[in-house]
C-alpha cells in the first residue's frame, strides 16, 4: 500500500456526440462528466452513488481505459490511464455486468479460460485459478454448463469472477448487485469485503443506498456529471442537514403552520410532498432539541396527525442532494 | 486472494486462444455448418455444371472456383462476422480492456477462418471430384497445396482489415453487405478478373487475393494467360500486397482502438 491515492481523477469531462438523420444530420452533444474531482486511497473501498444517466459508468469506462476523457487527468495506480493503458490494464479490474458480456454458448470455465489467456495468467496457475474464483461466487457446480443456461444471477457471478480472475489491484465495480435476489447479493457484498480485506482498492457504483452504506466507508454522490458531495455517511447525513429526521404526515398543512415548524430549534431542512390526501412534512434535525411532542402540540388542529421519528438514511442523503441538484 | 504479480502477456497465445474460442464458438453452434459444410457442397456441383465442357482443365476452373467462392464467406467474410459477434455479445469491451492488444485476438479469429476456408476447400475438392468420377489434371498438385493456403493468407490480410472496420463502427456490416458480391467478381474468385471490362483490372489488382488467384491459375491450368505477366511477378505483387495490407492492418488497429475509445460505443451494437 502506497501514501498516494489508488485512484486520483482531477477536472474530468466527457463530452458525448451523436448525429441523428440520414441526409440532414443533426447533431446532439451530452456531457456526461462535468469537471469530477475524485481520491480514492490505496486498499479503501469508495462508493458512487447517482441515479441514472449522472456519469457513475462513464467515470468508471474511463478509469478502466475503456474510454477517453474529453479533458482533465485520471491516474489509477499513478499511472494516467489515457497514456499508460499497456501498464495498467493487466493491474485492474472492472465488472460491468448485465446479461451481456460474456460467450453465452460455451460454459463458463472456458469463458475463464479465454480471459486468463488474455491476462497471460501462467498455463501451470490457469485452472487451478479458475477454480479459485468459481469456488469464491459460488459457481463450481455450474462451471461446465453453457453460459446461456444461467440465471441473471449466475451470469453477475461469472463477470465478477472474470473481473478477479487476474488478481487486480484496483477493481471497478459497477452495480455487481443488479439483478440479484437477495441471498446472492449479500454473498456478493461478503465477496467484496473480503477483496477489500486482500487489498484490493475498489470502487463501487450501486443504486442501493444500504449496499453503499453497508461496504463503503466514503461516498461520492454523482448528479448530472458532477460530484455533488463527498463524504462518510455521518458527514453526508450532516451535509443534508442532520442525522435525525421527523416525519409528519396529516391531511394537509397551512402556511403559517409550515413557517412556524421551521423557526423551531435544531430544524435545518423541511420538505414537503403530497400523498393522495395527505401530506408528509420531512424535517432533518441537526440537535435533539425538538422532539414529536413538539410537534405535536404545534399542530393542535389536526387530530389525525401522525409524527415519528428515525435517523436519518442514506437514501434521504441521496434524493436530499440529487434533488437540491436538480432544482 | 493476494493480488497477483502481473504476468507477461503472450500474443502468441492471446492468439491461439482467441483461435480456440472461434472453434468453442464454431462448434457450439450449428448454423454454421451452412456456410461451412453444406454451401461448399453447393458451390460445387454449381460450377461443376458451369465449367463443364469448357476444355480440358474444366474440373480445375470448377474446384477454384466453387472452392474460392467457399472460402471467401469463410475467410473474409467470416473474419469481419466475428468481430461483429464480439459488439452483439457485448464481449468487446472486456476483450479490449484485457492487456493483449486487439490485433492479436483479430488474428486467431481469421486463423480459425483460414482453416474453416480450407476445410470447405477440401470439401469442394471431394464433391467436383465425385461429380467427375476422376480427379483433375494438376500438373504441380504440391505447388497447387502450398499456393492453396498462400491464397487463403491473401484473403485473410484483408479480413483482418475489415475486422478493424468492424471494431470501429457497429454499420460496418452494411459496408461488409454491400461490397461483398462487388469485390468477390472483383478478385476474380469465380472466373478470370481478365475477363472483365478492362477499366476493373486495375482496381482488382488493389487487392492481394486477385494476385494470388492468377498465379494459382498459373500454376494448375496450362496455357492460362491471365494478366499476361506471368506466375512470379503474380507471386509478388501477392506478397508485396499483402505485405501492405498487414501493415496497413498493424496500424490501423491501435488509430482504431483510440478512435473507439474516443467515441466510447464498443459497447453498442
Amino acid at each position: 500500500m502506497t501514501d498516494s491515492p489508488a485512484i486520483e481523477v482531477t477536472g474530468i469531462t466527457r463530452i458525448f456526440e451523436s448525429r441523428k438523420g440520414f441526409l440532414f444530420r443533426e447533431r446532439t452533444r451530452t456531457e456526461a462528466l462535468r469537471g469530477v474531482d475524485l481520491a480514492v486511497e490505496a486498499g479503501a473501498i469508495f462508493g458512487l452513488l447517482g441515479p441514472n444517466g449522472a456519469g457513475k459508468t462513464t467515470l468508471v469506462k474511463i478509469l478502466s481505459t475503456l474510454l477517453l476523457p474529453t479533458s482533465g487527468v485520471a491516474r489509477v495506480l499513478g499511472h494516467d490511464v489515457v497514456e499508460d493503458t499497456a501498464w495498467l490494464r493487466p493491474r485492474i479490474g472492472l465488472v460491468l455486468g448485465g446479461e451481456r458480456g460474456l460467450y453465452n454458448r460455451i460454459n463458463a470455465r472456458d469463458n475463464l479460460r479465454y480471459f486468463a489467456d488474455l491476462y497471460g495468467i501462467p498455463r501451470a496457475e490457469r485452472e487451478a485459478r479458475i477454480d479459485e474464483v468459481l469456488a469464491r461466487v459460488d459457481l463450481v457446480a455450474a462451471a461446465d454448463r453453457r453460459v446461456e443456461e444461467f440465471s441473471r444471477g449466475m451470469k453477475q457471478k461469472l463477470h465478477i469472477a472474470r473481473g478477479i480472475l487476474h488478481r487486480p489491484q484496483v477493481l471497478f465495480l459497477d452495480e455487481p448487485t443488479i439483478g440479484l435476489d437477495p441471498k446472492s447479493a449479500r454473498e456478493t457484498r461478503k465477496l467484496v469485503r473480503s477483496l477489500v480485506a486482500d487489498g484490493v482498492t475498489i470502487l463501487l457504483t450501486t443504486h442501493y443506498m444500504f449496499e453503499a452504506e453497508e461496504l463503503c466507508p466514503e461516498i461520492a454522490v454523482l448528479s448530472k456529471g458532477r460530484i455533488v458531495a463527498r463524504d462518510t455517511v455521518a458527514g453526508l447525513r450532516q451535509l443534508v442537514g442532520g442525522d435525525r429526521t421527523l416525519e409528519a404526515e396529516a391531511y394537509g398543512f397551512e402556511d403559517r403552520e409550515l413557517t412556524a415548524i421551521r423557526k423551531l430549534p435544531g430544524v435545518s431542512k423541511v420538505f414537503s410532498e403530497e400523498y393522495g390526501p395527505r401530506t408528509r412534512l420531512t424535517l432533518r434535525l441537526r440537535s435533539a432539541e425538538t422532539v414529536p411532542g413538539d410537534i405535536a402540540a404545534m399542530l393542535p388542529g389536526h387530530p389525525e396527525l401522525s409524527v415519528r421519528e428515525r435517523q436519518t438514511s442514506l437514501e434521504d442523503v441521496y434524493l436530499d442532494l440529487v434533488e437540491e441538484e436538480a432544482h | 486472494m493476494a493480488t497477483a504479480e502481473v504476468p507477461h502477456v503472450s500474443r502468441s497465445r492471446a492468439t491461439s486462444a482467441s483461435l480456440r474460442l472461434s472453434f468453442l464458438m464454431f462448434m457450439a453452434d450449428p448454423q454454421w455448418l451452412i456456410p461451412s459444410m453444406i454451401a461448399p457442397v453447393v458451390f460445387g456441383l454449381v460450377a461443376f455444371e458451369l465449367f463443364r465442357g469448357a476444355g480440358p482443365y474444366f474440373l480445375t476452373y470448377a474446384i477454384l472456383g466453387a472452392g474460392m467462392m467457399s472460402m471467401w464467406g469463410q475467410t473474409l467474410y467470416g473474419s469481419g462476422w466475428a468481430i461483429g459477434q464480439d459488439r452483439e455479445f457485448g464481449t468487446l469491451e472486456p476483450t479490449v480492456q484485457s492487456p493483449t492488444p486487439y490485433v492479436y485476438v483479430v488474428l486467431g479469429r481469421v486463423l480459425w477462418n483460414v482453416i474453416s476456408g480450407l476445410i470447405g476447400g477440401a470439401i469442394v475438392y471431394l464433391v467436383v471430384l465425385g461429380a467427375a468420377g476422376s480427379p483433375p489434371p494438376l500438373p504441380d498438385p504440391v505447388g497447387f497445396v502450398v499456393l492453396f493456403v498462400f491464397v487463403m493468407l491473401t484473403l485473410a490480410s484483408v479480413g483482418i482489415l475489415f475486422s478493424a472496420a468492424w471494431v470501429y463502427t457497429r454499420y460496418s456490416g452494411f459496408i461488409q453487405n454491400v461490397g461483398e458480391f462487388a469485390f468477390y467478381v472483383g478478385t476474380g474468385c469465380m472466373f478470370p478478373v481478365v475477363l472483365l471490362p478492362f477499366w476493373t483490372n486495375p482496381v482488382a489488382l488493389f487487392f492481394p487475393p486477385t494476385w494470388a488467384l492468377d498465379a494459382l491459375r498459373y500454376l494448375s491450368i496450362p496455357g492460362y494467360v491471365g494478366f499476361g505477366w506471368g506466375f512470379w511477378p503474380d507471386i509478388a505483387g501477392a506478397i508485396i500486397s499483402t505485405a501492405i495490407y498487414i501493415g496497413i492492418a498493424g496500424s490501423v488497429f491501435r488509430r482504431v482502438e483510440l478512435n473507439v475509445l474516443a467515441k466510447g460505443d464498443l459497447g453498442d451494437f
